[in-house]
């Protein structure tokens, strides 16, 4: 129940950032799994994930020959390996006394923070030596804090010398001046196979049933396949795939007899198994291998072979590929991608095919993709990875292009020439790191593959930093995919009991992306290296499991499998003992087990999932701490194992022989924010979910390294508070660094009238005291490169020129054209002054925004080469923005409420103590909310700071017997105050005491970023659309607000003519315009040109004859009759014109019309 | 809400280039290097590169003419 200010230890860290290492570990645990997910892609066993892509892209074959004869010269072309370096100024650049680039200058300049990627490409020609030569594919954003960062190992001083914030995170990029990172999305449990029953797979064919058994295979270098086996009416099975975004089928008997020589009893016991009395299954294999039968083939190379033949285009296998080599291609790179070995992949499709059967029969039941028991995390890095290994074998599939079309169009070939394959290498686009910039800037995937994910944009979110909360917030954020989001179903939006511990309850959004977008558990952990498993299969023989090959199969027993690849079988009581043991020795250690294996037993069940002991211990997976009892040491639980396990919540709940485990802290399935929510166990749920929600657009402290970014829009709070009340994880994290609100003294009453509907009322004394105020700062950045093409020279130069401009301008500006520093601006002055050549005259750029601002900074942003005058210039606006009446305030229990007023101090309430309220509340935002948290906060808040003390609020310290209102009264009581909170107040008014006591306490305020001057919108006259005369839409451009269709529907309902007249017509497009009585038509009238002594008149030129045609007729005109139009034609008649109100956009409906050959017709009369 | 657009005003005085006043030089305009702090001035076609460490990024000083506000 203890909770601490630690004042002064945070003021010496401010002053002397530590040397060593950042004093919150949390933080960077926070972040894991984006910067070690990167970190995998350049360092691990095998020389990171980038070099195990590589080799498995393998060799490129090119001949140089169009003759369909002979095949020519070949060429093996590979990409052996790869480095990216660190981030580095160009190498043309002399002048720089410091060649690293760091972020900050990135986050300044609005540049990339990016490093070479250099890939040393091997070939040989004829199979002669091989050559290579290292070849720069552009620069690749690097994240920040990894192991291609120079932030990387950096103490918080030295961070601090870098303009970085002391305990920087690393964990995103920096793309454009923009803070960009890959969120982590939830994918399907690598290596397990998934039975799934979903009424789309019948869709596959005539035959194809609901039924399939679902594998995502996961390659060394973390690149998916995924294979499924269908079910068919008639027993059959088939293997689909995908390749290239194309799905093929292909019977599953097919493989399994070009994997490995076998026979048909083989495959027959490998499936059955000891289960030869199940007719079912026996049946449907009989029918199986009988099916088979047809296609001829019966050796692994005629199988291999008729495989190669089929899959030959698919693949682009050179002609000097027997069939049997690209068959063995198919399969290597197809079916079950994770296991190396053929055998392996044999055992374990017979072990697919028989959960498949078991499915069908209804013997298992089908496994829920929705729970996190069968979910994974894709991480940001190894997502990276993935799209730079597509990137590089793009690569080479342009440098075979290129050849073939230098082969097409005749250029001499000649592959032992370095000028001809530099010339190849010249002629393709090698700028891998430029398609990855486009991918972090966009989140749009352009692949060729798709990269087994389900869709091609949304990868990518900007950390934004209105405050620390949503900053770090981004960063435990797991999304399950955008096409779940269209999904009209809910079911995937549900909160599942497999995933406590894991993705926190609390913290998701509401609305739409409402349980598709969920937050890391603040314990949760993901993998991002695999654990050695290698004595795994060492200690399972030791145990007792017969190996992969005994004759055995089926739900009957158990098998036991790691990471996706059979390593025995056993019985199920056996399979328990088995798990139990390997639990006892990864937790006790010394056995060469990793503590972080998943040991998901399955026991057996009627009906229920498909038995076995599955053991995994590969990346990706999200893991949770938890204390196993029976060694009391800690151990690492993960979503499959814990299923099937008893984890106690608290110690007091534990029974003898029934929990393994037993929860560090209940409060471990929230996340980082859901945990800072004071006493969020007294509240309503929805009410924490609504706090998560705010405490996120809340106006706080983005961070401390202000002046060293240029972000548009960043919001400050200026006064801000650490709570009194808080919970001990506030201190761990380190969010003092950032507060997020104030301390307010509130009264619940019903005071002023003011205060109806969440509305609140602020004290004018607190609010001239600095509650609450804020600062808004904008960016806006001056690039007179944009006005010109590239390659053009600078025609436009900043600072004033040798003609005249207006001396004002100088007022605002300094000699050299930019802002004074410190200068306030409104609407129309002159922010930056340039001298234009073409033109010879000097111009300026002003101010666009009604409100006043001050110019904070002013940067001046060489260009990449360094060499140029000075084309950029950032301006930084500072916009003060004291409470206003209209911004959002919230307490942190989703009360959110408007500012209502500015209530005089005078006229406020006192308490006896002579205590006035820096915000009243009314009494009604309780009842229905039942927001209880809010009233202990108030109470704690009280209490602390009438002792002086911080007060721990950590959800689930208390109890029914031990109440947190009896501890805080105690406390209240000590000090002299009434036990429950209340207090006798006085009307500041009168004077008089008011006739019930008030409930007023502390409670820690927030102020949301949603403020008037952000939102307010009123036009009486303004800018018009052309086409319409009707006012245009928009906020920005001054425009109007719809009156629609249920406005109008309301004003008809009342009835209110003239209200709706006005609106409709007299406020938008009103307009006068002539009428020919006699055609009834509003296009053809026209004015005449005056005659000299006589007014204009308006004349239908339809209804009207030419002057010439007239006189044929009539032989004469009278003069008084004749009207001239522009041109000087001259007409008799057409005056029967009137004049009429009608709407503008009539006229164009009526051109429109008479475009298509349609004339409208008015006919009018006087009423 | 919206003020006047700002049209062409007629000057107050006569310009500077009437004047006589060399705009070109840059009349004691300090800037800091972002990296190195340094202070130096910059003149009208330098490239924006700080005079001490080459760097990038470059403030501009604050001014020392006054800027002073109604304080009410």
């Amino acid at each position: 129940m203890r909770a601490d200010f630690r004042t002064l230890e945070r003021e010496k860290r401010f002053q002397n950032p530590p040397k060593d290492e950042s004093a919150y570990p949390l933080l960077k645990d926070a972040v894991a799994p984006h910067v070690g997910s990167f970190n995998a892609l350049t360092e691990g066993p095998d020389g990171g994930l980038l070099n195990l892509a590589v080799k498995d892209i393998g060799t490129k074959t090119i001949f140089d020959s169009n003759d369909s004869e002979r095949l020519g010269n070949k060429l093996r072309i590979r990409v052996e390996s790869l480095q990216l370096a660190k981030p580095a100024v160009p190498n043309n650049d002399k002048i720089s006394i410091n060649r690293r680039t760091f972020p900050a200058e990135c986050r300044e300049r609005m540049s990339t923070y990016r490093s070479r990627l250099m890939l040393k490409v091997a070939w040989s020609v004829n199979d002669g030596d091989e050559v290579s030569e290292i070849r720069e594919a552009g620069q690749v954003p690097i994240m920040l804090k990894t192991n291609r960062c120079h932030l990387e190992k950096l103490s918080p001083q030295e961070l601090v010398e870098q303009r970085e914030e002391s305990d920087e995170l690393g964990g995103y990029f920096i793309v454009n001046g923009i803070e960009k990172l890959i969120r982590m999305l939830i994918v399907q449990r690598r290596n397990h196979p998934m039975a799934i029953i979903r009424p789309s797979f019948g869709n596959r064919g005539a035959a194809y049933t609901k039924f399939g058994i679902q594998i995502r295979s996961v390659r060394p270098d973390q690149t998916s396949q995924t294979n499924v086996l269908h079910y068919l009416n008639d027993g059959n099975v088939t293997f689909r795939f995908s390749w290239r975004k194309n799905e093929y089928l292909v019977p599953v008997m097919m493989i399994l007899k070009a994997l490995i020589e076998t026979n048909d009893r083989e495959i027959f016991d490998g499936i059955v198994g000891a289960d030869s009395a199940n007719s079912f299954l026996t049946d449907r294999l009989e029918l199986l291998l009988r099916t088979y039968k047809q296609y001829n083939l019966y050796s692994k190379q005629e199988t291999l072979a008729y495989l190669g033949d089929k899959f030959r285009v698919v693949f682009g296998a050179t002609p000097d590929v027997s069939d049997i080599e690209v068959g063995k291609e198919v399969l290597r790179r197809i079916v079950l991608v994770h296991l190396p070995d053929n055998a392996d992949k044999f055992r374990m499709l017979l072990f697919m095919i028989r959960k498949l059967y078991s499915l069908v029969a209804g013997d298992c039941s089908p496994d829920n993709p929705d729970a996190t028991q069968h979910q994974e995390v894709l991480l940001g890095g190894f997502l990276y990875g993935m799209i730079i290994k597509e990137k590089i074998e793009e690569y080479l599939q342009n440098i075979n292009l290129q050849i073939q079309s230098d082969i097409n169009r005749g250029v001499a070939i000649n592959f032992n020439d370095r000028k001809y394959m530099s010339r190849v290498f010249m002629r393709i686009n090698e700028n891998i790191g430029q398609k990855l910039q486009y991918f972090l800037s966009t989140g749009n995937l352009v692949s060729q593959s798709g990269l087994d994910l389900q869709q091609v944009s949304g990868y990518t979110v900007v950390a934004e930093k209105i405050n620390f909360y949503r900053f770090i917030s981004h960063f435990r954020m797991v999304h399950r995919g955008s096409f779940f989001a269209e999904l009209k179903t809910t079911t995937v939006r549900k909160l599942l009991p497999e995933s406590w511990g894991f993705l926190c309850p609390v913290h998701t959004p509401d609305g739409s992306p409402c349980g598709l977008l969920n937050h890391l558990a603040h314990k949760c952990r993901i993998a991002t290296e695999a654990s050695d498993v290698s004595q795994v299969p060492k200690t399972l023989a030791q145990l007792g499991v017969s190996p992969a090959h005994t004759f055995a199969a089926g739900p009957n027993l158990c098998c036991v499998q790691l990471d996706g690849k059979i390593v025995g079988w056993t019985t199920h009581e056996q399979g328990k003992i088995v798990a139990d043991t390997l639990r006892f020795w990864k937790v006790e250690g010394g056995h060469g087990l990793p503590l972080d294996l998943e040991i998901g037993y399955v026991p057996p069940s009627a009906k229920g999932q498909y038995p076995g002991l599955y053991i995994f211990g590969g990346h990706s997976r999200m893991m949770r701490p938890a204390k196993y009892l029976p060694l009391d040491k800690p151990d690492v639980l993960g979503p499959f194992e814990q299923v099937y396990m008893n984890v106690a919540v608290t110690p007091a709940e534990i029974e003898g022989n029934v929990h393994t485990h037993v929860e560090f802290s209940p409060t471990n399935i929230l996340s980082i924010l859901a945990n800072l929510t004071p006493f969020s166990d007294f509240n309503q749920s929805p009410r924490n979910m609504y706090q998560c929600q705010m405490g996120k657009q809340t106006m706080g402290t983005p961070g401390v390294a202000l002046m060293h970014r240029s972000d548009n829009k960043l919001y400050r709070l200026q006064t801000g508070q650490t709570p009194i009340v808080k919970a001990n994880l506030y201190d761990d994290y380190g969010m003092d660094n950032f507060p997020n609100g104030m301390n307010a003294v509130v009264a619940v009453i019903s005071y002023t009238g003011y205060d109806m509907d969440d509305a609140m009322i602020i004290n004018k004394s607190a609010d001239e005291r600095g509650f609450g105020y804020g600062t808004v700062y904008k960016v806006e950045k001056v690039d007179l490169s944009q006005s010109r093409r590239r390659g053009d020279p600078i025609t436009q130069h900043f600072g004033f020129g040798d003609d005249e401009w207006p001396e004002t301008w100088r007022e605002k500006l300094d000699a050299d054209g930019l802002p004074l520093i410190g200068v306030k601006v409104e609407e129309g002055d002159p922010i930056v002054a340039f001298f234009d050549e073409t033109s010879g005259k000097t111009k300026v750029k002003t101010y666009h925004s009604s409100e006043p601002a001050y110019i904070e900074e002013v940067k001046l942003l060489g260009d990449d080469s360094g060499d140029q005058e000075g084309q950029q210039i950032t301006i930084k606006y500072r916009i003060t923005r004291q409470p206003n009446i209209g911004d959002k305030f919230s307490s942190r229990h989703g009360q959110k409420g408007v500012c209502s007023r500015k209530w005089p101090q005078i006229d406020m309430p006192f308490s006896e103590t002579g205590i006035q309220p820096d915000v009243i509340i009314n009494p009604h935002a309780f009842p229905s909310r039942m927001t209880i948290g809010m009233f202990v906060e108030s109470l704690a808040g009280k209490a602390g700071a009438l002792h002086g003390i911080a007060q721990d609020s950590t959800p689930w310290k208390f109890s029914e017997d031990d109440t947190p209102a009896d501890y805080f009264g105690e406390q209240l009581r000590s000090a002299g105050y009434n036990y429950h909170g209340n207090e006798p107040m006085y009307s500041g008014a009168t004077g008089e005491e008011l006739r019930a006591d008030i409930y007023i306490g502390c409670v820690y305020y927030q102020r949301l970023r949603h403020m008037v001057n952000d939102k307010f919108q009123v036009r009486s006259t303004g800018p018009v659309n052309s086409l319409t005369m009707q006012p245009v839409k928009g906020r920005k451009r001054s425009g109007g607000i719809r009156v629609g269709e249920m406005e109008r529907d309301a004003l008809i309902g009342h009835g209110t003519a003239f209200m709706l007249q006005d609106r409709l017509l007299n406020c938008s497009d009103y307009t006068q315009t002539s009428l020919c009585r006699s055609c009834g038509s509003i296009l053809t009238t026209q004015t005449t040109v005056p005659r000299i002594g006589s007014l204009a008149t308006i004349r239908c030129r339809r209804c009207s004859t030419k002057l010439d045609s007239y006189v044929q007729k009539f032989g004469y005109a009278n003069d008084s009759d004749i009207w001239e139009d522009g041109q000087g034609k001259k007409f008799v008649g057409g005056d029967d014109t009137t004049t009429v109100a009608i709407p503008f956009v009539l006229k164009y409906l009526d051109s429109e019309l008479s475009a298509m050959g349609i004339k409208m017709r008015y006919n009018v009369s006087p009423r | 809400m919206s003020a006047p657009k700002e049209g062409f005003i007629i000057p107050a005085s006569i310009s500077h280039a009437a004047l006589g006043q060399v705009t070109n030089k840059s009349l004691g305009v300090r800037y800091n290097c972002a990296q190195c702090a340094a202070s130096f001035s910059l003149s009208k076609n330098d490239a924006i590169r700080c005079k001490e460490c080459g760097h990038r990024v470059i403030y501009k000083a604050r001014t020392r003419r006054m800027v002073q506000f109604e304080a009410r």
